[in-house]
């Protein structure tokens, strides 16, 4: 033997061997021939397992008295690539050949590269090696069950060799390989059942049994290592003999699957799983044809025709497979129209989209976004949805079934090509992670060799690790786009021609999925779309490119179709404003927001139909973000001032009210805002229209006496809206009150005070196009009967002579928030003593109040409804509450300042910290206003008009309770969360109230 | 369409079902039935029957009646008194109710016991009961104002040569297992014509649904034989009440929970947790247990019916009884409650029993002393001494406890917990104005 050059340690290094001393012992051990083929082995996936392998094998064959290898290998190039690569891909074909080193001949044949072994040829192989008669349509095994066993798993294993030097060596298409091992997945089927037969013995002539396959091996797409998916008919050969028959099919089944999985000296093929059968691993294992035509006409599910769409006669009885397939799967096509098909293409889709691991960290290829299921469950729900009307997309396997997808116009001619590359890389991947040890893996491995040498057997050679994990996070990106791509896109081709594509699809198609999709009225929703992609203007051009995203958005929102319907309301207003469509289509943020708000809330989505500009402050946080008492009330003021008229003065403090009504409610809507901020922000906007009101008010009526006005005014905010408790579908209580100016004659100041308070009302209530803003002065002195303004001394004079217990009690949320700020300061120093005496209530007092709630108990609650769920008057509801907090606070703020607020949480506090009331009673008091105020809140969002009880509209109710953050078909747990909160709340103000 | 559907479906077409019936449960624990043909059924799978749930007692709040019966197919059984052997059959399933979003309704007693038992789950305990079921049989259908007559004369255990009771045992018996209901044990009871029968354990939610069914098919029997039966908990002053002792077990797994060998009575730590639970939350569930006005008669009576909150070994007047032990027989280690009466509402009772029992192992309740004397003979003084309470004396004290217990609310949800009290309380109302035989026949000769 030559020594090798002394330059070897280091051409390796250069090579990329990686154990460069042991890949020396182990060229070494080549001799000569080694460091001819040292190239070819460098090329190799994994050089340094590639040499190891060969020295071994080189050695194997030598023990045979095999000579021929390495000179077979330096003289036939072709020969080196096909085994060299093997032995540089996979540990498990390399042992392989070491166990059987005369396998290696087989990658001698120069025909490799251009032709594939015929599935006959591989049947009959396979039949042989059990000892069978390949042409007996019946063929019977003749080596006893253990040979014959593992004479199955060197046969299968050696094709396996040849099929994987035909990947490794010749870059044949994954799709041809992946129907090579479909293929001979079915010969080894056939040689199983032959070896059962035998096994089974004379009484195998009692029946006809065919092998049905499913999955992947139905779709001839199967990969290196899955398990086999199958489904077993059976026939009596005698009429009559049906149970004697199924009885040995059932053994000849179950026979065959234990001769594929078992684990023998030659290790195992797959497992065969039959689980796709009816009624699954519950049911019966070998079923007649008719037993099969009876549970898929009446009892199968929607995700089992789905796994019909792959099968496929493999095994067996040709004729009786073949009776399968033309009865079976017609079925198919016909689960169309099965009642609850929708509902359960919608849970699948559900299923694609929320049931798979969305961590970074995972390394899946095939579960997960972006992953191989994610494109094989998407091809099948088209083909099951479109299938029924166009026979050409009937096609069992994915790549197959999506080129004519896209051929027919059901998903877009880019899309189409874009996921196929996709899927095909996916898929490649996945046969190169699995053929290194022949393990059913899918987890693309973290190690770093491990990584390097799947990059290269994946064909990258500059930095193989990095260049792989790039490809691969670029393929599953575009995956993941799927679902918008695959199911949305092509709607619009539906109703407009989009440049470039090729097909489009039939209205009537596009139809069918929009119900698929869960759009209620299929009709509307295609003339919505329609309206929307019509024309050639770029705006219509920007609304197509946006669709897509948007369907989807409204479909995940409780009525989609209003989502759309709104969106075209949108767009009509708006179409020709510039920024509009641009932000939607370059913010993602504004156009999820929006349709979010379209698909939930009637009352977001008619203030925005009044004033469509407002969809600007979608874009970003600081858009929905508050303004600001003060930057309110200046522009109310200033925007009113500009106006001439009062009535387009009015309007325009209205305009400003709207658009932060909307600004609330959509962030309210789409970032959560705490109900007692929600109650702030719309206290801040009552303030600021009110102060605009009121300076139009005295403006006109200013101009209509010609003169300045005697007097000054201020408003009293009352009830919730001096609690700054506001909901959206509130009033504002308020009082008035003025104070004549020095000198000032003291009738023509009260005459001007009424003057603009009624002006003030009737420039609010005339009917106009956001919201109305009620204002309600019942609770002044006197009621109605009373003056609806009085002088600060009048007041005085008032509450000194009459005041009973109930107006101080009014008075407790009395804050004087509008108009002259020293009007405002005086009146709270006037009331402060009545509401907050210092010596506390008189047991008399208390009993009245007591009484007077017992008699608004009985009397305010309405005709009709449910005293235990009335949001507002009903048990533990919010009357309770504040009655219950009000006492404390008359009877204690005398002497616990800080007790003296008029909100009814900040008081409750207070009541702890001056251990009035117990934590606990508190809490649960708080509990349930918080969530009587956000059911409140939620309803009139959804209903678009406020209501004290829960909407009984089922689709009401589910965005009610999916608004309150409750998941999908939890009302019921809403309903009782609320019942539970005001049982103890009405617990504590028996305790505390009533006590 | 899930595999036991496709069961159902099929073993329509080969018994020759014409009518399904879809049972449930009212809150009261009466049985309500909806008859449905055999076409129908596929859609009341997936979409279920739609009804007016404000028909039924206790389901619909005001502002929601409509509702739905979706069918349970691990349930489904053909009626035996229903056809015969050959004719066209009749068969039955029990329901879930929903709300018309698919959300379960909180006002179903099966859904109260299903919540209970996935609490329990997520903690890995299957809850296990096994009921001692006892009723009485009369000579005729009950009339107002008029005392009935019981079919025989005997006492415990007697046996009567072709008395009423054993030829009706035997026909009960058969029935129930026609219907899958596996007997343990069936025996002649104390009073005159009342029997008992006792069914094989199993789980909660299926001995709740065999409790419905096992009455049902008592009462067909009875009727078939020109009889009455009836699960009153006390028909008469001076014979004992009928009781529905039943013994309770957790599994973990395969596992007895309660079994600990070399422990005292071989009880486990969760099982003497799981008793203090239910004897700490005694007085609470006691309503549901003992839900009628009349529970509370058999409760003083004495005898096999408990006063008193107290548990012994082998001690038959005690509320709980921990049974003696037989030798490796770990899997069948349990506890047997003594207080609950044939009439419950099997599904809220189990609910109430297993909550009490698993807030007791939440917690670690630690177990009182064993009440080793016979409860009845102790003096009031006595008693107080050693710690031992009594059980509410009426329906109007077992309200009154009832309505303060949280315990009580979280296990059967708020809707039912609403109206169940409102209920009794309106059922004790209505009692109290009631002027009794006792008490025209002591005042009358003498006021």
């Amino acid at each position: 033997m030559s020594r090798p050059p002394a330059s070897l340690t280091t051409r390796l290094a250069r090579m990329g061997f990686d154990d460069v001393s042991a890949a020396r012992e182990h060229v070494l051990r080549l001799g000569e021939p080694g460091d001819a083929l040292l190239p070819l082995i460098a090329a190799s996936a994994d050089p340094d397992l590639c040499v190891r392998h060969l020295a071994d094998l080189a050695e194997r064959c030598r023990e045979i008295g095999d000579e021929r290898l390495l000179p077979a290998l330096v003289d036939d190039e072709g020969c080196a690539m096909r085994l060299l690569s093997v032995l540089g891909a996979s540990i498990a074909l390399g042992d392989h050949l070491l166990r059987h080193p005369d396998h290696w001949g087989d990658l001698c044949d120069p025909a490799m590269g251009s032709t594939r072994l015929a599935a006959w040829w591989i049947r009959d192989r396979l039949v042989r090696a059990v000892g069978a008669d390949p042409a007996d349509p019946e063929p019977v095994a003749s080596l006893p069950e253990r040979e014959a066993r593992d004479a199955l798993r060197v046969a299968y294993r050696r094709l396996l060799l040849h099929i994987a030097a035909r990947d490794l060596a010749h870059h044949v298409r994954v799709d041809d390989i992946a129907a090579e091992l479909s293929d001979l997945a079915a010969g080894t089927l056939e040689a199983a059942l032959a070896v059962a037969r035998a096994v089974v013995g004379d009484d195998r002539s009692r029946c006809r049994l065919a092998v049905i396959a499913m999955g992947k091996c139905g779709g001839r797409e199967l990969n290196y290592a899955s398990d086999v998916d199958v489904i077993f008919v059976a026939e009596p050969v005698t009429e009559g003999d049906e149970q004697g028959a199924l009885r040995v099919a059932t053994t000849l089944a179950s026979t065959l699957m234990r001769v594929c999985s078992d684990q023998t000296a030659e290790g195992t093929i797959w497992p065969v799983d039959a689980a796709l059968r009816p009624e699954g691993k519950a049911g019966a294992l070998v079923r007649t044809l008719s037993s099969h035509q009876s549970y898929y006409e009446r009892w199968a599910s929607t995700w089992e025709f789905q796994a019909l769409l792959k099968a496929r006669h493999v095994a067996g009885d040709a004729a009786l497979g073949a009776a399968y397939v033309e009865t079976i799967t017609p079925l198919v096509w016909s689960a169309v129209e099965r009642e609850n098909f929708v509902s359960d293409v919608q849970a699948m889709r559900r299923r694609v989209i929320d049931n798979l691991p969305d961590d970074r960290a995972n390394r899946q290829i095939k579960l997960g976004p972006g992953g191989l299921r994610d494109v094989e469950f998407a091809v099948q729900l088209l083909q099951l949805v479109h299938g029924r009307t166009d026979e050409r997309i009937r096609l069992p396997t994915t790549l197959s079934a999506l080129a004519e997808l896209t051929r027919g116009g059901y998903v877009g001619r880019e899309d189409g090509a874009a996921l196929e590359s996709a899927y095909m890389f996916l898929r490649g991947l996945e046969h190169r992670m699995q053929l290194y040890r022949l393990r059913r893996t899918h987890t693309v491995p973290d190690d770093r060799d491990e990584i390097w040498h799947l990059g290269r057997a994946m064909g990258f050679r500059r930095e193989p690790a990095e260049q792989l994990e790039a490809a691969w996070r670029a393929h599953a990106r575009e995956v993941r786009r799927l679902h918008e791509k695959l199911f949305y896109r092509p709607l619009l081709g539906a109703v407009a021609a989009l440049p470039g594509e090729g097909a489009r699809l039939t209205p009537d198609a596009a139809k069918q999925r929009l119900a698929a999709l869960g759009y209620a009225d299929p009709e509307s929703a295609f003339r919505h779309l329609e309206a929307l992609t019509a024309g050639v203007s770029r705006s219509a051009a920007i609304r197509r490119q946006l669709l897509p995203v948007m369907l989807g958005w409204f479909g995940d929102t409780p009525d989609p179709d209003a989502g759309l319907a709104g969106f075209r309301r949108v767009s009509e207003a708006l179409g020709s404003t510039p920024w509009y469509l641009r932000r939607l289509r370059d913010e993602g943020e504004t156009a999820n927001r929006l349709a979010r708000i379209l698909g939930t809330s009637r009352y977001a989505t008619d203030l925005m139909m009044r004033a469509p500009e407002a969809v600007a402050m979608l874009g970003d946080d600081d858009g929905l973000a508050p303004r600001g008492r003060r930057v309110l009330i200046e522009e109310s003021i200033a925007a009113a001032m500009r106006k001439d008229t009062a009535e387009d003065a009015i309007g325009a403090v209205r305009a400003v009210r709207r658009r932060e009504l909307f600004r609330t409610s959509a962030a309210d809507l789409t970032t959560a805002v705490p109900v007692d901020r929600v109650g702030e922000r719309l206290t801040d906007i009552t303030d600021a229209a009110l102060e605009g009101a009121l300076a139009v008010a005295e403006r006109e009526v200013a101009r209509q006496r010609g003169r300045p006005l005697a007097t000054r005014m201020a408003i009293v905010a009352m009830g919730r809206y001096g609690g700054a408790e506001l909901n959206y579908g509130s009033d504002a209580d308020v009082m008035f009150v003025h104070d004549a100016l020095e000198g000032a004659e003291p009738e023509e100041a009260a005459g001007d005070a009424k003057a603009v308070a009624n002006e003030l009302r009737r420039l609010l209530a005339i009917p106009g196009t956001d919201p109305t803003l009620e204002v309600d002065a019942d609770l002044r002195p006197e009621g109605r009967q009373g003056p609806l303004v009085r002088t600060l001394a009048a007041y005085e004079a008032y509450y000194a002579k009459w005041s009973a217990v109930w107006e101080a009690q009014a008075l407790l949320r009395a804050e004087a928030r509008v108009g002259d700020p020293d009007l405002c300061a005086r009146f709270t120093a006037l009331v402060d003593p009545l509401r907050f005496p210092a010596a506390g209530l008189s047991d008399d007092d208390v009993r009245e109040v007591q009484r007077i709630k017992a008699r608004v108990d009985e009397e305010r609650l309405p005709r009709g409804a449910d005293r235990a769920t009335h949001l507002k008057l009903g048990r533990g509801a919010l009357a309770d509450i504040e009655w219950t907090v009000q006492l404390l606070q008359m009877r204690y703020a005398g002497t616990h300042p800080p007790l003296r607020t008029t909100r009814t949480l900040a008081a409750l506090d207070a009541a702890v910290g001056a251990e009035l009331i117990d934590a606990e009673d508190a809490a649960d008091l708080t509990a349930a206003w918080t969530l009587v105020s956000r059911l409140r809140n939620a309803i009139t969002q959804v209903r678009g008009k406020a209501s004290d009880h829960l909407p009984r509209d089922g689709r009401e109710r589910a965005a009610v309770s999916l608004l309150l953050g409750y998941g999908p078909e939890e009302t019921d747990v809403m309903a009782n969360d609320h019942l539970r909160a005001t049982r103890r709340a009405r617990a504590v103000v028996e305790r505390v109230f009533w006590g | 369409m899930g595999k036991q559907e496709g069961f159902v479906l099929r073993a329509l077409e080969e018994r020759d079902v014409r009518f399904v019936r879809l049972w449930f449960t009212d809150v009261l624990g009466f049985l309500k039935s909806v008859a449905i043909a055999p076409a129908e059924l596929e859609g009341a799978f997936s979409e279920g029957i739609g009804f007016d749930g404000s028909a039924i007692e206790g389901f619909a709040r005001v502002y929601e009646a409509d509702m739905l019966a979706k069918p349970d197919p691990s349930t489904f059984q053909i009626l035996p008194w229903r056809g015969g052997n050959d004719g066209p059959a009749t068969a039955r399933m029990f329901c879930d109710i929903e709300m018309p979003d698919g959300s379960p309704s909180y006002a179903d007693p099966r859904y109260v016991l299903k919540r209970n038992l996935s609490r329990a789950a997520e903690k890995g305990f299957t809850f296990y009961t096994h009921p001692e079921i006892e009723f009485y049989l009369f000579k005729d259908t009950p009339e107002p104002g008029v005392e009935p007559v019981p079919v025989d004369r005997s006492g415990f255990f007697d046996h009567t040569a072709q008395s009423y009771g054993s030829d009706f045992r035997r026909e009960a018996i058969t029935m129930l297992e026609a219907m899958g209901i596996s007997v343990e044990f069936s025996h002649h009871e104390g009073g005159p014509g009342q029997q008992e029968i006792d069914l094989r354990y199993a789980d909660a939610l299926s001995t709740a649904d065999n409790i419905m069914t096992f009455r049902t098919v008592v009462r067909e029997v009875a009727l078939s034989q020109g009889i009455w039966a009836t699960f009153m908990p006390k028909p008469f002053t001076t014979h004992p009440g009928s009781g529905m002792h039943t013994h309770v077990s957790l599994f973990e797994g395969d596992r007895n929970a309660f079994f600990q060998a070399g422990a005292e009575y071989q009880l486990s730590a969760t099982g003497r947790q799981f008793l203090a639970g239910i004897l700490h939350h005694a007085g609470e569930i006691t309503a549901v247990t003992n839900q009628w006005v009349n529970s509370y008669k058999r409760l003083m009576g004495g005898g096999e019916a408990p006063s008193y909150i107290c548990w012994g070994h082998n001690n038959r007047s005690a509320m709980v009884r921990v049974p003696m032990y037989k030798p490796n027989k770990g899997q069948s280690a349990r506890i047997e409650l003594r207080t609950i009466d044939s009439a419950t509402n099997p599904y809220l009772a189990f609910a109430v029993i297993l909550a009490a029992g698993m807030k007791g192992i939440e917690e670690g309740y630690e177990l009182p002393r064993e009440a080793e004397d016979d409860v009845w003979s102790l003096t009031d003084r006595e008693r107080r001494a050693l710690g031992i309470d009594p059980l509410p004396m009426n329906l109007r004290d077992a309200i009154g406890i009832a309505e303060n217990s949280e315990l009580l609310a979280e296990t059967l949800g708020e809707h039912v917990f609403d109206f169940f009290l409102r209920n009794k309380r309106a059922e004790w109302d209505e009692y109290r104005g009631q002027v009794s035989a006792f008490e025209r026949d002591r005042m009358l000769p003498v006021l």
